[in-house]
């Protein structure tokens, strides 16, 4: 790796405070945040014009998201002023925010799953009849048309815990982009997305803006930053670095901007393809045939070797997502075989699974994440056995969880903070982590980068790696390109629950797994 | 691959010996910052009640009154609080305490006094009643875990069914015989040196359900599973049968607390009365154990039992408050110490919801 100093311009290390550009719709001006003794934002400036779409991009824990729920009126900041259309405001709460026209869909789901996708879509103003009782047809039917413009086709009167988690995902930014806001802020919309609904968000979001929305784009894909931004902010450990116009940025500039040293390495694009490794000579650890699940799976095959990683790509309702929790006993399957070593296996539940050899990190943080818990207790959880019997050694909790802590790069790297606490692409490092405290056999890993910075991605795929070449059979679950195909060693693609097909030994490239998909 | 993260987590030991002090200073107050509020309100509260009591009677902070007022009277309630907090962990609910402890008391006095099909069981009915205990709590736990029947309606049931019980073998009568081992357990007059044993049974029971909670695979389900049962599940967790065992143990416990206090009133009369079940959840939540799972523990109960005991113990001690109000006093008492629980935890707890 050669560092490149003549290509970075040295970054001031604290913004001066310019007087806000005229005509900026909304400005930020010195905004602190502290959370205990840690600055979260550092005398930050932000500018949003009218009619924008403004990417804000930083590593994981930088304030992205600190910055924007100060935005929407969800944290107070500590210090600094803001002002809308050149008044001073001060929001105490996200309804405040949302009565003047800024609307946010947050990184996490902020969804009720036990709703209808319409009551979700409208959550907070259902139309109402004249009696003041809410006028189910017509939300339904607005409903339905809304989800329509975003490219999405569901019953709206479906519960919306039934649908997959990109889908969930839609309609929670379908009840923000129609809102009728003014600014709305899009906090990693695309994360639980596969490419296609990405494609159609970007698309009613260049819509919104010729109508004179301003929207904020927080994303780890870089690529769709610049392409739909016009301009970006970029955050580095709490301080604004620059802002610029996303035209004549490229990817590796704006992560020399993000993590302040050359990185062209994390720059390669998989736009040309890469050449998988000739196959694998080893035992089969999983070997699945013939497998249908009702409504998601039709005569599904597959097989993953030791020390092989098998990626598995597909967009929503591809059925991969069915075919693991089918493998970790969250489904039973209708018709099938699922063999593991060689034996035919049923799985009936999560602790067979687990007894068996399987770890499963699931694609949904809010099915993995225990907020309210510590970051120990969180990566220790799935194998607690090794620290009993007969009673739990603290220390040697602490210090497998320290171990993994540094594995992953949590970061703040404590394992006494409540996972709550961590910033998405960090709280996905602890998930992650939980499966890695001891080997399993065969690890099958739902879009594990979710939500991760490019360096971040990196290193995991890297550690993914590692267990390949101890032997581990890994089965990795994908709708991004990039994710299977930077480490895997064969490439299945699946489609309206079938695998469609399978890559291996040869090229591949972005455009020839999505022509499958 | 290694990325030189500026505030060095992996890579570069300069980094990691500039950035770790710093990081686990703020980082630790935070982080235990929650679970502290949780704690140190109730002590607090607990602390306010003994001062103000100490301060306006003369009876109340003597040694008699500590042990035999408050200690020797709340063991039965601190004994039933132990299960249930097991079962408010991992968010569920046991309406049926108060129902399964007057039936096991009944019970294991009924086998003292009567052969059943031919055997005298003497004082092994006292065993035999505790299995009767776990078996009604496991019943509970089945019904909920399993069959999914809401924790709240089945113990409701439960509740219903063991009160009918417990009039049917005695046919309504009470009765006056009880087995000696437990009016030694339970009885206000039975001591070691200055102790009262029921207090020495309490400490046991907690210290076992504290040990249980807070040091073994079993204890960590129970709050992971009240932390967030699907990805408790997610990460191989039997989840039902955590829930189930919990229910289990609060059936358990609370057939001790029924036995505890047939030994304390020498006899078992089988007249239904709810007041061990609210005095018992009342004591759990008053602590800081969360209604809604996963935050809490023994020591969150064991202050929990003393404020309640100090409140009722103390209300009843200071002159001057008519008898017809003292009720709607202990309330407001009552609403003063939650609020403070709540205040406490939002000061401590920053805003986490949407992340
Ligand atoms: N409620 C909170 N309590 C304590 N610390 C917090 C809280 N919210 C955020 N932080 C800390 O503030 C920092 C910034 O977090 P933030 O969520 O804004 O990061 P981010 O840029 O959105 O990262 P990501 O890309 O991972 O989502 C992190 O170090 C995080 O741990
Ligand atoms: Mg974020």
């Amino acid at each position: 790796m050669q560092r490149d100093d003549a290509g970075l311009t040295p970054i001031p290390p604290s913004p001066s405070h310019d007087p806000p550009a005229a005509g900026a719709l909304l400005a930020l001006r010195g905004v602190t945040k502290r959370f205990g003794g840690a600055t979260a934002l550092d005398g930050v400036d932000f500018e949003l014009m009218p009619g924008e779409i403004h990417g804000l991009l930083g590593e994981n824990g930088a304030g992205k998201s600190t910055l924007m729920k100060i935005l929407s009126g969800f944290q107070a900041p500590d210090e600094g002023e803001m002002t809308l259309r050149g008044e001073q405001v001060r929001f105490s709460s996200p309804a405040e925010a949302k009565a003047r026209g800024i609307g946010m869909v947050y990184q996490e789901l902020s969804t009720i799953g036990a709703l209808s996708v319409a009551e979700n879509v409208f959550l907070g103003d259902q139309p109402t009849t004249r009696g003041g009782i809410i006028n189910w047809k017509r939300m339904n039917a607005a409903a339905d048309a809304q989800l329509r413009e975003l490219g999405v086709q569901v019953d709206v009167t479906s519960r919306l815990s039934a649908l997959p988690l990109g889908l969930q995902q839609m309609v929670e930014i379908a009840r923000v982009v129609f809102s009728g806001a003014d600014v709305v802020i899009l906090d990693e919309p695309t994360s639980a997305l596969s490419v296609r609904e990405s494609e159609r968000l970007f698309t009613s979001m260049r819509e919104l803006r010729a109508r004179g929305t301003s929207l904020i784009f927080i994303s780890h894909f870089l690529e769709d930053v610049l392409a739909v931004a016009d301009r970006v902010t970029i955050l580095k450990n709490a301080r604004k670095v620059a802002t610029l116009p996303a035209a004549g940025l490229t990817k590796q500039r704006l992560i020399e901007m993000m993590i302040g040293r050359d990185a062209s390495t994390l720059a390669a694009s998989y736009q040309e393809g890469v050449t998988l490794p000739p196959p694998v000579e080893a035992p089969p650890v999983l070997e699945i045939e013939g497998l249908s699940i009702p409504g998601a799976v039709r005569d599904a095959s597959l097989t993953v070797r030791a020390g092989e990683i098998v990626g598995l790509f597909g967009f929503l309702g591809s059925g991969m997502t069915e075919i693991a929790r089918a493998l970790f006993g969250q489904l039973q399957p209708h018709a099938g075989v699922i063999r593991l070593d060689g034996r035919p296996v049923q799985i009936h539940s999560s602790t067979q699974a687990k007894r068996l050899g399987i770890a499963y990190l699931s694609e949904n943080r809010r099915a993995t994440l225990f907020p309210r818990q510590e970051i120990y207790k969180n990566m220790t959880l799935a194998h607690l056995d090794r620290l009993v019997p007969p009673l739990f050694r603290k220390r040697s909790e602490l210090g497998i969880a320290e171990q993994m802590v540094k594995r992953t790069g949590v970061r703040p790297p404590n394992p006494h903070l409540l996972a709550g606490y961590l910033s998405g692409g960090n709280q996905q490092k602890v998930v992650l982590g939980r499966w890695l405290t001891r080997q399993p056999k065969l690890l099958i890993l739902n879009e594990p980068t979710r939500g991760m910075d490019v360096g971040a991605k990196r290193e995991v795929l890297d550690l993914i790696k590692g267990l390949k070449a101890e032997g581990v059979a890994v089965l990795l679950l994908s709708a991004e390109p990039e994710t299977v195909m930077t480490e895997a060693d064969r490439i299945l693609v699946m489609s309206k629950g079938r695998v469609t097909k399978e890559f291996a030994g040869e090229r591949v490239s972005k455009d020839l797994l999505m022509a499958h998909a | 691959m290694a990325k030189d993260m500026p505030q060095g987590v992996g890579a570069g030991a300069a980094g990691t010996a500039t950035a770790r002090p710093r990081a686990s200073g703020w980082a630790r107050i935070l982080g235990w910052a929650g679970q502290r509020a949780r704690l140190i309100a109730p002590l607090v509260t607990l602390l306010g009640l003994v001062v103000f009591f100490s301060l306006t009677t003369d009876s109340f902070f003597t040694t008699r009154n500590l042990w035999n007022g408050i200690l020797s009277q709340y063991a039965v309630v601190a004994v039933a609080a132990a299960g249930t907090t097991f079962v408010l962990l991992c968010a569920e609910i046991d309406l049926s305490i108060a129902a399964v402890s007057l039936l096991i008391g009944v019970l294991s006095a009924y086998f003292w006094i009567t052969p059943v099909f031919g055997i005298d069981f003497g004082t092994w009915g006292v065993l035999i009643g505790l299995i009767a205990a776990a078996l009604i709590g496991y019943a509970n736990g089945f019904f909920a875990a399993y069959i999914r029947i809401p924790s709240f309606m089945m113990t409701l049931a439960m509740s219903t069914i063991a009160l009918g019980l417990a009039v049917w073998v005695t046919q309504g009568k009470p009765i006056f015989k009880v087995p000696g081992l437990l009016r030694t357990l339970g009885g206000t007059g039975s001591k070691i040196g200055p102790v009262p044993v029921p207090v020495i049974v309490a400490a046991v029971v907690l210290l076992v359900a504290d040990i249980v909670l807070s040091y073994t695979k079993f204890g960590r389900y129970v709050y992971m599973t009240g932390g967030n049962r699907e990805a408790a599940e997610m990460s191989g967790v039997n989840t039902r049968r955590v829930v189930a065992l919990c229910l289990m143990i609060s059936g358990l416990t609370a057939g001790m607390a029924g036995m505890l206090n047939v030994g304390k009133l020498n006899g078992a009369n089988p007249q239904p009365s709810n007041e061990l079940l609210i005095f018992t959840i009342a004591s759990v939540v008053l602590g800081g154990t969360s209604l809604f799972g996963g935050e809490g523990g023994i020591k969150n109960t064991l202050i929990g039992v003393l404020i309640f005991g100090c409140l009722r113990n103390g209300l009843n001690q200071v002159e001057g408050i008519s008898i017809y109000i003292k009720q709607a006093v202990e309330g407001f008492f009552l609403v003063g110490a939650l609020l403070l629980n709540v205040v406490a935890l939002r000061l401590e707890r920053i805003r986490t919801q949407a992340e």
